[in-house]
């Protein structure tokens, strides 16, 4: 559901107010943080969708990456995952050990354990996971925090929605859109370890808001404003052409009408790349607003070790209105008339 | 022979795209596609401005009509002859004061509303309109003007409100319609025109 529907409704649960909860639901925080004592807390998340791709075994793998990567925004370490399975009585029970494989063996290469699961019919496929890890309290790393004049560093390309609608409708085969899939199937554990190394003030993962929402949620958090430059974004290979031939889904207008303060400065010639940041994301990157004298260093040693495509792609702003910008280039303004 | 109609409402995207592709491959001729979502609405007609159709977007009783005239086999020549075009094809419209020419204040405003209500019915949309001076008064302070703006939009017309005038009269924090811009990329609006109409 769309971010904006959430927020109204989570603002109108009563709130979570024991001590030992260090995480807030309604700051959109990744996972759940909960003290277990001193130097160590727990840390929970959980995710679950339809397929995006039609190999069984991979969906596995792309949910189970995809539901690891809260864990790693926080600067945890996964420990156990628990199956959730919505299956059709009809379909071959073949698929459904593929799909269940493709998770345990992305569990074990995060090295954590399946520990169990449940299962229901539905008329509709569906796999997930529940994901518990741990995370020392000093070392967490939440979605607010960012500072003015952080660099804010994307560590995947974008483009997974797009990419996943154009299968859907018959205009690419997986074999076109190896990268995304490649991208959708590696775990965020090697990136957030680069982070962990480097100030970095807030992190999140780029998942089902976009890489605009899940950024306009951080500058909420923080109570920061941000400048996001569209040509530094990185893309998977055919996003720009896929959307030119009318490949969005409905998530990409919900992302763009809950990111309220926007202001867009690229003219009218970059429509499609605007379009790329608020597109849903399965298993994206990470985002992160990594202190700008250590931001390169970070961004040198993810692009030589496990993200070639991480890129710098805009700056923290001074708040307190969380006010997203959304510019051409890192220097396009700067030769522009005003 | 009447145009082929087709009907997409209820189908979530990119289902409408498929039935316009569908409908695409085997057209003779222009064909109707009704869609019942914004979503499905930009997406029928990116793809069919992309595979080099005219689309014309009409609000209709429970969403969006579209109607699509496939193109020559081709795009147009990029380079050498002028593309041909007919009216709103192509055209910006530079709105730079919040009334039309000079004289009785009261009349320069009535016309411009005027003028804003009558693009919002015409047939065919501008493709781009630019505000400037006192020009983004039309889509900050007046709710009337700003719809007809917002109609314009929702229509495909793309709408550039010049931010330094947007900063100078301090209107940023009330814009109704369009997309603050700047000197760069109006210029560029107004110079890569086929056509400019400035009113």
């Amino acid at each position: 559901m769309g971010p904006g529907d959430l927020e109204r409704i989570l603002k109108k649960l009563p709130e979570e107010t024991a001590p030992e909860l260090l995480s807030s639901v309604r700051s959109g925080e990744d996972a759940g943080v909960y003290l277990l004592r001193e130097g160590l807390a727990l840390v929970q998340t959980v995710d679950f969708f339809p397929p995006m791709v039609d190999d069984p075994y991979t969906f596995g793998q792309i949910t189970a990456a995809n539901a690891l990567s809260d864990i790693y925004a926080m600067g945890g370490r996964p420990l156990t995952a628990l199956n959730i399975v919505a299956y059709p009585r009809a379909l071959d029970l073949d698929v459904l050990e593929e799909i269940l494989l493709g998770g345990h063996d992305k569990i074990h290469e995060a090295g954590a354990v399946v520990a169990g699961g449940h299962t229901i019919e539905d008329e509709e496929l569906k796999y997930g996971m529940c994901v518990t890890g741990v995370v020392d309290p000093a070392k967490i790393t939440t979605i607010s925090g960012a500072k003015a004049g952080d660099t804010l560093v994307l560590t995947k390309p974008v483009g997974t929605g797009i990419l996943a609608t154009a299968l859907k409708a018959g205009l690419v085969a997986e074999e076109d859109i190896g990268d995304a899939i490649a991208s959708m199937v590696a775990l965020n554990a090697a990136a957030a370890d680069v982070l962990s190394r480097h100030r970095v003030s807030a992190c999140t993962d780029v998942t089902g808001f976009g890489l605009a929402g899940h950024l306009f949620e951080m500058i909420s958090a923080g109570g920061v404003s941000a400048e996001l430059w569209a040509s530094e974004v990185p893309l998977f290979r055919r996003s720009l052409e896929m959307l030119s031939m009318g490949m969005s889904t409905e998530g990409q207008s919900r992302n763009k009408s809950y990111v309220t303060t926007v202001e867009v400065l690229t003219g009218g010639e970059d429509e499609l790349l605007l379009d790329c940041l608020f597109d849903p994301q399965t298993s994206g990157g990470l985002l992160a607003a990594v202190d700008s004298s250590d931001a390169a260093s970070a961004l040198a040693e993810l692009q030589s070790g496990p993200c070639p495509a991480a890129a710098a792609v805009g700056t923290v702003l001074a708040g307190p209105e969380p006010r997203l910008v959304i510019r051409h280039g890192r220097d396009f303004h700067e030769r522009r008339i005003h | 022979m009447s145009d082929e109609y087709i009907d997409c409402s209820g189908l979530k995207c990119p289902e409408p795209v498929m039935k316009a592709r569908e409908a695409l491959a085997s057209a003779r001729g222009p064909f109707t596609v009704l869609v019942d979502n914004e979503t499905a609405r930009d997406n029928v007609a990116r793809f069919a401005r992309t595979s080099g159709c005219e689309v014309h977007v009409n609000k209709a009783l429970g969403g969006f009509l579209l109607k699509i005239t496939p193109g020559a086999e081709m795009p147009l020549e990029t380079s050498g002859s002028q593309v041909e075009c007919s009216t709103g094809k192509g055209t910006v419209v530079l709105i730079s004061s919040d009334e039309i020419g000079r004289g009785e204040r009261e009349l320069g405003v009535a016309l411009m509303k005027s003028f804003l209500y009558a693009s919002a019915e015409a047939d065919e949309a501008p493709s781009r309109i630019v505000f400037m001076n006192t020009g983004v008064r039309l889509v900050t302070e007046s709710d009337e003007t700003a719809a007809h703006v917002k109609a314009l939009e929702d229509r495909g017309a793309e709408v550039l409100v010049c931010g330094t005038c947007l900063d100078f009269y301090g209107l940023k924090d009330r814009l109704k319609a369009g997309l603050v811009s700047n000197m760069y990329d109006i210029q560029s609006a107004l110079i890569g025109a086929y056509n400019v109409v400035s009113i």
